[in-house]
């Protein structure tokens, strides 16, 4: 157990000092919070920022989001 | 034999990795720095261009010049990744990208458009914008990761690498348009 948790203890040393954790002064407890729930199974976080996406297009684009999804289906 | 049934279960496990747990796995993709699985990634690549008539040069052109532009920012800003590293976690950042072609393509086919402003084009849209929106957030997190831990820039470095790089493949993309290779490029 103590060897596994040194083991632990040391990959995570490695990997601070080969790239040191990211810091955006003030922000940094709002960036941890947000990274920390992309770091494992980001799907939730993806699709609610999606959807904010999507209803802020429909909020600014009204009916015409129909537009738009024809020109992107017709892109390829 | 072996090896290739290997490589094609390690390229698996990266590519379930990269959904479910993409912060620890770019670490790996990026310490491996295993061009074989930037062989399968073509493999995977090449299939979809095959089927939907694009030309597969035109997409590994379009990889390799995104790629040379994000080394040679990251040189100027003091990047210290390896190439290969770079290049293989890129590779994965193309997953998404092929998801949405394929996606698109299929969609395409089943529903063609125009769309129209019924309730059920509408529904259509939102449902279409929001799988579209949800794989770019997955691509952005992705290109993230790869950036930073395969040129090993900080936040900053790729904030500013972006707002270099980010233009002139805008540009590329205008290019590759009026030559008539791609409408929606394949980034």
């Amino acid at each position: 157990m103590t060897d596994a948790l040194y083991h632990k203890f040391v990959k995570r040393w490695e990997e601070v000092v080969d790239l040191p954790p990211q810091t955006v002064g003030p922000l940094t407890p709002l960036y941890k919070s947000a990274v920390k729930r992309l770091k494992v199974m980001p799907w939730p976080m993806l699709v609610i920022g999606s959807l904010f996406m999507v209803i802020g297009l429909y909020l600014l684009l009204g009916s015409a989001i129909t537009l738009l999804v024809s020109i992107l289906q017709r892109g390829i | 034999m072996g090896d290739l049934i290997l490589t094609g279960v390690s390229f698996g496990r990266t590519l379930l990795g990269v959904t479910t747990r993409p912060y620890e796995t770019y670490r790996r993709i990026i310490d491996r720095a295993s061009l074989w699985e930037l062989a399968c990634i073509t493999v995977l690549i090449s299939i979809y261009c095959f089927t939907a008539r694009i030309q597969v040069v035109a997409v590994v052109l379009t990889y390799l010049v995104t790629v040379g532009l994000f080394w040679l920012a990251s040189r100027l800003l003091g990047g210290k990744g390896t190439l290969s590293g770079f290049m293989v976690g890129w590779g994965y950042t193309l997953i998404p990208t092929l998801i949405w072609f394929w996606g698109t393509s299929i969609l395409y086919i089943l529903v063609p458009p125009p769309r129209t402003t019924s309730p059920q084009g509408l529904l259509f849209s939102v449902i279409y914008l929001l799988f579209s929106a949800t794989l770019l957030f997955w691509k952005v997190t992705l290109s993230y990761l790869a950036l930073r831990f395969g040129l090993r820039l900080d936040l900053k470095k790729i904030l500013i690498m972006s707002v270099i790089v980010l233009p002139i493949l805008g540009l590329y993309s205008i290019g590759m348009y009026r030559l008539g290779v791609f409408r929606i490029p394949f980034l």
